[in-house]
């Protein structure tokens, strides 16, 4: 496993610092919310329309916690598919 | 012939019952039908078994006998009957999976892998274990089904998702469980009722014929009331199986033979940083297993929290996939707080789920260079010991957190990369306390080793329930 090179660690910009705060904004969120239900053609009732956006604004938040975390462009994902 | 007084079925250990069953002290059919009465008096209690597999393990019990009579060798776990979380196919069947959609599905063609290979050990499947809905769950509890009750205190949470094996070994109604952990579903429970649970390497036990819940995670493993008992569980379902593709092109390694050989020559440390212990009996439970085995040194695992974030991400978004169908058509019918977090993981952008796949390599070359300096790593299995059913939130140092979600806060950073790991339980009072022993993967004969050796030494041990 290489390990992370400086150049991974510059491309930690401000730029994706300011994307992960939007991500959070309630008003993105609703609109992921909407915007994935309907294109998952997945029905939200309005009832758990609650539950699903905190959960949403949850793992979002968590997300970013790794997003922001440098790795370099050859990292490989965890899972290999072995022909 | 009923001839089972010389060993008490509910409390002996699968070694020993299949020891008299060997000698001929007990049959296999006396033995099965004593765990079935003790099931019937006393599983309603726990809430254990969603279906128990009377007619077949009688039958089995049967065979085993008359193998015995016609002066065939008996196999290692002749008549030691056993039991499976709901997730795991049985013939003829419908495998729930704890949720109430799945009562629509049809029944299983075949058993699973890993039930096969226990059978063809010898022992004898008796039923089906309550679960947490789909396994996304730490608790034990279910909407639908109810919840396990832990047999060392009713009110309690036995842990989940394997709340039901946790609750059938713990209480006395079988030796033996199998269950499935994807981050933390063996060791939560294990630790809450006071049991041994092995979540083997990620690979090492094939999960075909199982429910999914997250693919690049899902591990399936034994509990029981001894680090033997737990060991001849795992020899007897070890070995490829083309029926899983992430099962390992690897030959069985067995370790029952092994577990006497000391652990003088291993190199142990106790994890620090995330792990240390902020309540006093994790601090107890992690400070009596590092004191026996002489392990002085703190060892830092790296970003352990920031896996914890990556594993939450995946389960979300790989469970929320897996469900996709169902919370199109059915989502009502699904416990709300499962459904609401199903949905949410299907909506999670996969530019960041395939960031959280590359960090996991990351981290798991991070933390394989431990291993370079240690043979095991100790660390807590749970942040508190079991809290009440329906219990919201508990006290981890001086933060209040959500029980449900935080649970797996220990285990999570482990399976994520799927190394080995044998939750022991320390025999606190008034209740047990869960601790994990990891080691490299395919290095499960390490952590059974020191299992055994903590046992032997009075370390740890399951208790027995006043009930």
């Amino acid at each position: 496993m290489k390990r992370r090179s400086n150049t991974a660690r510059k491309a930690r910009s401000p730029a994706r610092s300011a994307s992960s705060a939007k991500r959070g904004k309630p008003d993105a969120i609703d609109a992921l919310v909407t915007a994935s239900a309907q294109a998952l053609a997945l029905p939200i009732d309005p009832a758990w329309r609650g539950g699903v956006r905190f959960n949403l604004q949850l793992l979002l938040m968590v997300a970013g916690r790794v997003d922001e975390f440098p790795l370099p462009d050859d990292a490989e994902p965890a899972p290999v598919f072995h022909a | 012939m009923h001839e089972a007084k010389a060993i008490d079925v509910a409390w002996s250990t699968a070694a020993d019952i299949a020891a008299a069953v060997a000698a001929g002290r007990s049959t296999a059919e006396s033995i099965v039908a004593a765990a079935l009465a003790r099931i019937r008096e006393r599983g309603p209690q726990f809430n254990a078994f969603t279906v128990v597999t009377e007619e077949r393990a009688l039958a089995r019990a049967r065979a085993l006998d008359e193998a015995r009579a016609r002066r065939d060798a008996l196999p290692p776990l002749a008549g030691v009957p056993f039991a499976v979380k709901n997730l795991f196919d049985i013939a003829g069947l419908t495998t729930l999976a704890g949720a109430k959609i799945n009562r629509d599905a049809p029944p299983a063609k075949r058993d699973a892998t890993i039930i096969r290979r226990l059978e063809a050990a010898g022992a004898v499947l008796v039923g089906a274990l309550n679960m947490g809905e789909y396994a996304y769950d730490f608790t034990g509890e279910n909407m639908h089904y109810g919840p396990s009750h832990n047999p060392h205190d009713l009110r309690r949470m036995t842990g989940g998702s394997s709340g039901g094996s946790a609750a059938a070994v713990a209480g006395g109604l079988v030796p033996l469980a199998l269950g499935s952990d994807t981050n933390g579903s063996i060791r939560v429970p294990a630790s809450l009722s006071g049991l041994f649970g092995l979540k083997p390497t990620f690979g090492r036990l094939s999960r075909a014929g199982t429910f999914p819940f997250v693919a690049s995670l899902d591990h399936t493993g034994p509990l029981a009331r001894t680090t033997r008992d737990l060991t001849l569980a795992y020899d007897a379902t070890q070995g490829y199986d083309p029926d899983d593709p992430v099962c390992a092109e690897r030959p069985a390694q067995p370790v029952v033979a092994l577990l006497d050989r000391g652990v003088e020559n291993l190199r142990v440390a106790v994890a620090g940083g995330y792990f240390k212990g902020r309540t006093a009996e994790v601090v107890n439970a992690v400070d009596r297993v590092a004191a026996a085995l002489g392990a002085d040194r703190e060892i830092e695992i790296p970003e352990a929290e920031r896996a914890r974030a990556a594993a939450f991400v995946i389960t979300a978004s790989e469970g929320g996939s897996l469900h996709l169908p169902r919370l199109r058509t059915r989502a009502r019918d699904f416990d709300p707080a499962v459904r609401d977090r199903l949905i949410a993981g299907a909506m999670v952008p996969a530019s960041l789920v395939m960031k959280a796949q590359k960090f996991r390599r990351w981290y798991r070359g991070e933390v394989l260079k431990l291993f370079a300096e240690v043979d095991a790593i100790v660390a807590p299995a749970t942040p508190c010991t079991a809290p009440l059913i329906g219990q919201q939130t508990f006290m981890f140092g001086d933060t209040e957190l959500p029980v449900r979600a935080n649970l797996g806060i220990y285990t999570q950073p482990i399976s994520f990369i799927g190394l080995p790991v044998a939750a022991v339980p320390v025999p606190l009072e008034p209740l047990a306390m869960g601790v994990q022993i990891i080691a490299a993967p395919w290095r499960e004969d390490i952590v059974l080793r020191i299992a055994h050796a903590l046992e032997m030494k009075g370390v740890v041990a399951a208790p027995r329930p006043q009930i």
